[in-house]
């Protein structure tokens, strides 16, 4: 997506999330400083940048849980700027975590069960007294959510509480219970943090799957470069809170402002 | 005038025993993040211990309040090896700390009650000095209660004592440390289980002093913790975890009830003290003094 | 014959007040330090409308009910946003402010209490009404809303990010055992058949979270278990009256010390309950003994 696109009809297309001048300072630092980049719709798009630089920020700020400081964000044309974040995640952007943050005493199918609940609509006295529509849409909702843990590959561990799940299938799980909400915009924070070459290639043929399968557009934060490149369509680099590159990853990986900020890391470990 | 004067110097007195005991709610949650409800019991133990020396063994009312002291900073720190260590150890949640900290203050006021019993004891006047005992003296227009000119006198010095024993020693250096950040002293090479012993030991023993006082101004009996709750909403007033601020709300918390007390009603003064506290936790959680929480970040 | 049933009527009475604070603190994770308070707006609003306005019982305890409700909506707007530790603060508040203010109420009866109130609670009546109570705790928890309640319990943040409205859920669960609350409180009114402050002080609010964490937090059978265990020995124990709490305070600080998990765990006393739990264990089991192979190759 380098350069302007020269035919008018697809200028037109509303990208499915825009930052325009986004930046968060805390006290007089700024963590990201006037960042602004677009997200096509049905797309992977990378986030990357040495430690610091304000990625997870950038996470935060476009699901509510920091107030923005200056600049917008926008979903599907209209802005979500300091939205309560349980409504952003309510119009389809959701998320997972570099720590991942599971229910961690319930059982995999009740995260991915406690995600569903949008898809229901009856009333606490309709659960209490257990009408008809409670019963019907509790199953359905059991239809779901086993549904999802199923094409997950987490079916045989529905039972098990998230805390005993191996490391990799928390973060599966993390995401299952992400797809729950039927998002269009899923964002990643470091899923593959803490994988072997393996169960990295393995991630990348999910994330590739799940997009292609569920119609949504993914942002994904990582490290690992292999991964970025393999599945993102477009990357945005960030270095100190501020933008440093944007563009196709061929065409940002050899963009020796990028090479620099990524050497001058390595120097300083 | 004379009124409001008399009133003033009543404040400060009832503001000088609450600080004594609020800082010892305050030095815990500093370290620990958590509201000791315990303390108020050994505050009480701290008056048993006082009481005893005095009258079953006879000691100089010097040596009597020593040892109560001591006593206390004991108790205190068993409490912490015994209840608290065991849930630090497994990083239990705050929550635990409080509901253990209130099952150990079940346990030692009724265990008070059930082996010396729920009368009563008052200091035997005969056994104390005279700078301590009954009788008032006037300044001025406004007459004070010696106990309580005592009581100021006593809390200046063991606070006086505490503030420069934390700013200007080592060892009070490594607490204020702890406070900001027990992990990062941890590694910086702070003995932090000692400093978290020695937090214990010093609250405990300020617990004595004040028990010990309390009990000389009113009565010894077991469940004077409830009354050390006001010491607990003047610590939250001023912002838990802050010393100053421990200082500042016992004595706005004693002015504004003695003031309520006098000029209003004195049923209205504790509605009032608990409508504060809602109303500071409300408008600022953190206190008066106290850090003011980022969330989140 | 009606020693026994007296201790069934505790038992029940105390089992509806334990349910809902089950749901806000074993399912919700909000610890109350209050509720004795909502029990007492509960008693009070029932015994002026069955003694002072003579209306019928049913419609007394529904009054009771729905006051303590409100009040806990108007608590809960002022409170619900506050962190972990001041929450619980405040509640205690809360809970002391609701007391004094009683105190000095002589509509009913002041600090001495109000007394020759009609008997109208029996056990049958209690009985059925835990029943319904039980029924509607197990329906909310296994609803979507009771989910969402977990999930601000186990991860605020992911909760938020599943949209769920974290702020609403602790809302729907403080007035749900608010109400809880004062429906038990209106049936102690009835049964005691006197009302005095003190009856609903901290220590009461204390021992029903007590209750909840002995039992398990986030278990329904383990609150019924709890309420049982917690009400009837230390009134079987009766003759060792002095005592009885000192062992109480000593098991708290045994239960939060070394089995903090509580009776049940978060586990129920259901065929599908005790299913799961013999699933996950033999899966756990299974994934253990794959991890011991994978190493050996």
């Amino acid at each position: 997506m380098s350069g302007a696109d020269p035919r008018p009809g697809a200028a037109q297309a509303v990208p499915v999330l825009e930052l325009r001048g986004l930046t968060k300072r805390f006290g007089g630092l700024a963590a990201v400083n006037d960042v602004s980049f677009a997200i096509r719709e049905g797309g992977i798009s990378g986030l990357i940048g040495p430690n610091g630089a304000g990625k997870t920020t950038i996470f935060n700020l476009i699901t509510g849980v920091y107030k923005v400081s200056a600049g917008s964000i926008l979903f599907k044309g209209s802005p979500i700027t300091d939205l309560e974040p349980y409504r952003i995640a309510d119009l389809g952007v959701t998320r997972t975590f570099q720590n991942i943050r599971l229910f961690k005493n319930l059982s995999a199918r009740d995260n991915v069960l406690t995600a569903c609940h949008m898809s229901a609509r009856y009333g606490l006295a309709e659960a209490i007294l257990r009408l008809p529509r409670y019963r019907r849409e509790e199953k359905a909702l059991a239809v779901k959510a086993d549904g999802l843990l199923e094409i997950m590959g987490l079916a045989d561990r529905a039972d098990l509480t998230a805390n005993n799940l191996p490391y990799g299938l928390q973060r599966r799980l993390e995401i299952t219970r992400a797809l729950a909400l039927d998002p269009t915009l899923l964002l990643l924070d470091e899923p593959a943090a803490g994988m072997n070459p393996d169960e990295t290639e393995q991630l990348m043929l999910l994330i590739s799957d799940i997009r292609k399968r569920f119609g949504l557009s993914v942002l994904v934060i990582e490290h690992h470069m292999d991964l970025i490149m393999g599945v993102c369509e477009h990357i945005h680099v960030l270095n100190f809170g501020c933008s440093l590159a944007d563009g196709d990853p061929a065409v940002v990986a050899g963009d020796p402002k990028v090479v620099e900020a990524y050497l001058g890391q390595e120097d300083e470990r | 005038m004379a009124q409001f004067l008399q009133q003033l110097v009543n404040g400060i007195s009832i503001g000088s025993i609450y600080a004594l005991m609020a800082v010892g709610y305050s030095l815990v949650y500093s370290i620990m993040n958590f509201s000791n409800f315990a303390h108020g019991s050994v505050i009480m133990l701290g008056a048993y211990f006082g009481y005893f020396c005095l009258t079953l063994l006879g000691l100089p009312f010097g040596l009597a309040f020593f040892l109560a002291a001591c006593g206390t900073a004991l108790v205190a720190v068993v409490i912490e090896r015994l209840a608290y260590k065991p849930l630090r150890d497994r990083k239990a949640p705050f929550l635990y700390f409080i509901i253990t900290a209130m099952g150990m203050s079940i346990f030692i006021d009724n265990g008070v009650i059930a082996t010396i019993g729920p009368t009563p004891k008052i200091f035997p006047l005969a056994r104390l000095p005279e700078f301590i005992r009954g009788g008032t003296i006037k300044l001025g227009v406004v007459e004070v209660g010696r106990v309580d000119v005592a009581m100021f006198v006593i809390t200046v010095i063991c606070l006086v004592a505490l503030i420069f024993f934390i700013d200007y020693t080592r060892v009070g250096k490594a607490i204020q440390a702890t406070a900001y950040n027990m992990k990062a002293s941890a590694l910086m090479g702070i003995n932090t289980s000692f400093i978290i012993i020695l937090v214990f030991a010093i609250g405990g023993a300020l617990a004595g002093v004040a028990g010990v006082l309390y009990g000389i101004k009113y009565q010894v009996y077991p469940q004077m913790s409830g009354i050390t709750m006001k010491s607990f909403i003047a610590a939250v007033f001023g912002g838990l975890g802050s010393l100053p601020g421990a200082l500042l709300g016992s004595l706005l918390l004693a002015l504004i009830e003695t003031f309520v007390s006098g000029y209003l009603s004195t049923q209205l003064r504790d509605i009032f003290s608990f409508l504060i506290l809602i109303a500071m936790l409300v408008i600022r959680p953190s206190g008066i003094m106290g850090k003011s929480m980022e969330d989140k970040a | 014959m009606e020693y026994i049933q007296g201790i069934i009527i505790l038992i029940g009475i105390n089992l509806i007040a334990v349910l809902g604070l089950s749901i806000l603190t074993g399912f919700t994770g909000l610890f109350s330090f209050g509720h004795g308070g909502f029990m007492a707006i509960g008693a009070y609003v029932c015994a002026i409308f069955v003694a002072r306005l003579h209306q019928p019982f049913a419609l007394a305890i529904l009054a009771g009910a729905l006051s303590a409700g409100l009040v806990s909506v108007v608590i809960g707007r002022l409170t619900l946003k506050l962190k972990g530790d001041y929450f619980c603060i405040a509640t205690m508040g809360f809970g002391e402010a609701v007391r004094i203010i009683l105190n000095n109420v002589n509509y009913v009866g002041g600090a001495r209490g109000w007394e020759s109130l009609p008997k109208l609670t029996t056990v049958w009546l209690t009985l059925a009404l835990d029943l319904v109570f039980v029924v509607v705790t197990w329906n909310i928890i296994n609803s979507r809303q009771g989910r969402n309640m977990v999930a601000a319990r186990e991860e605020e943040l992911a909760a938020q990010m599943a949209g769920i409205d974290v702020f609403k859920s602790k809302m729907i669960a403080l007035v749900i055992s608010a109400v809880f609350a004062g429906v038990a409180g209106a049936l102690m009114a009835q049964y005691m058949q006197f009302l005095r402050p003190t009856m609903f002080n901290m220590t009461k609010s204390t021992d029903l979270t007590i209750m909840v964490i002995f039992g398990g937090l986030g278990s329904i059978s383990g609150s019924i278990l709890g309420t049982i265990l917690l009400v009837s020995l230390p009134e079987l124990f009766r003759d060792f009256a002095q005592w009885r709490l000192v062992f109480y305070g000593l098991a708290v600080i045994v239960i939060m010390v070394g089995r903090p998990q509580g009776l049940m765990g978060g586990l129920e006393l259901t065929p599908s309950g005790i299913r799961r739990a013999v699933a996950a264990r033999s899966a756990r089991r299974e994934l253990a003994a794959a991890d011991k192979a994978e190493a050996a190759e």
